[in-house]
């Protein structure tokens, strides 16, 4: 390993974690001694409601198929359908992802 | 700790690990094409597996091997990756109200992964307190696991895998968006957060079409949160009124 890649490595690495950790950190401080009802409340509305609408982006970006093309367009959506069908029916993690995978898979094999 | 305390302390763990199997497919899938990328690029095994093991954050990793295999400046390639996880700052404080008092916590955000903080967010607030920790141990640690098998594989065969299961190579990654809607389906659960998910959604998905996938995650939320507030105050003032 080269002394610039191991470097980097170690800088990305550290930081990466630090931005991770030291956030939590401060509102854990912040948030000592109240109850989970309040913990929850008292942090910033804003704060609270971005989390959600990350997950909701993170959907948007991983929904655009590598590549672009009208058939894996068609697996996406196929596959998106499907979970969210078998999430109605059976309100679950597992199922709902491996149907989806599954029935992605399928559209793949016949197109 | 009791008899008693022990067997809820391992049921929580071995639930997160369970917990994790739906991140697998994608997970894994992607991993193995980081570590192809990496070889690729003129890295080791080793090193594709300690960049795996210790940034241990997706897209920024890509860039991280694509930056060096171009010669870009050092100081270049810190900035551009560390701007990518910045996202990550909002993670940790989203949980943390659900965290119990524990000196571990800090330590295991390493394992603060977007998946594993979409899939942390929706399960911690139905777990009792003391479910907590061993539970997210169990998700964060079996992830970073198959995140690390999964460069190994890519790095020392990935090229005769991709070659043998083409079609398993290529329908693994929907596992990711697919995880993503079933964690986001429950929180449709009014006009207001069914209007401002959705349009975060295309929004991210345009941006993603556009050719701006890593700015798309933060702009696409920032502009969601600004839709819910600007919606909220309406509202307020709208009760205020009446």
């Amino acid at each position: 390993m080269t002394f610039d890649v191991g470097f980097a490595l170690v800088v990305i690495a550290l930081a990466t974690f630090l931005m991770r950790a030291i956030p939590v950190i401060w509102l854990q401080r912040r948030l000592r001694g109240q109850s989970d009802e309040h913990r929850v409340d008292s942090i910033p509305t804003w704060l609270s409601v971005l989390g959600p609408l990350m997950i909701a982006a993170m959907l948007g970006v991983s929904l655009v198929p590598e590549p672009l093309t009208l058939g894996l367009s068609l697996a996406t959506l196929v596959g998106a359908l499907v979970t969210l069908l078998v999430w109605f029916w059976r309100k679950s993690l597992g199922w709902p992802v491996f149907a989806g995978v599954v029935s992605y898979a399928v559209v793949m094999l016949l197109l | 700790m009791s008899s008693e305390q022990r067997s809820e302390w391992q049921a929580a763990f071995w639930q997160g690990a369970r917990d994790a199997i739906p991140l697998f497919g994608g997970y894994i899938a992607v991993a193995l094409s980081f570590g192809l990328v990496a070889i690729q690029a003129g890295f080791s095994s080793f090193e594709a597996i300690l960049i795996s093991t210790f940034i241990y954050a997706g897209a920024s990793q890509f860039l991280f091997v694509a930056m060096f295999a171009t010669g870009a400046p050092l100081w270049l390639i810190i900035a551009t990756t560390l701007l990518i996880n910045a996202r990550h700052i909002v993670y940790g404080p989203n949980l943390a109200p659900y965290f119990t008092p524990h000196r571990a916590w800090p330590w295991l955000m390493h394992g603060l992964t977007d998946q594993v903080f979409a899939m942390a967010l929706t399960q911690l607030e139905q777990l009792r307190e003391a479910q907590r920790l061993p539970w997210f141990i169990g998700l964060a640690l079996f992830a970073w696991l198959s995140w690390i098998a999964g460069t190994a594989l890519g790095a020392i065969g990935g090229s005769e895998l991709t070659k043998h299961w083409p079609l398993l190579a290529e329908a693994m990654p929907f596992a990711l968006p697919a995880l993503f809607l079933v964690l986001l389906a429950p929180r449709f659960n009014s006009g207001r957060w069914a209007l401002v998910l959705s349009g975060t959604v295309v929004l991210a998905l345009i941006m993603k079409v556009l050719g701006y996938p890593n700015a798309a995650i933060p702009l696409a939320a920032i502009s969601g949160a600004i839709c819910f507030q600007v919606m909220h105050r309406y509202q307020l003032r709208k009760g205020a009124e009446a």
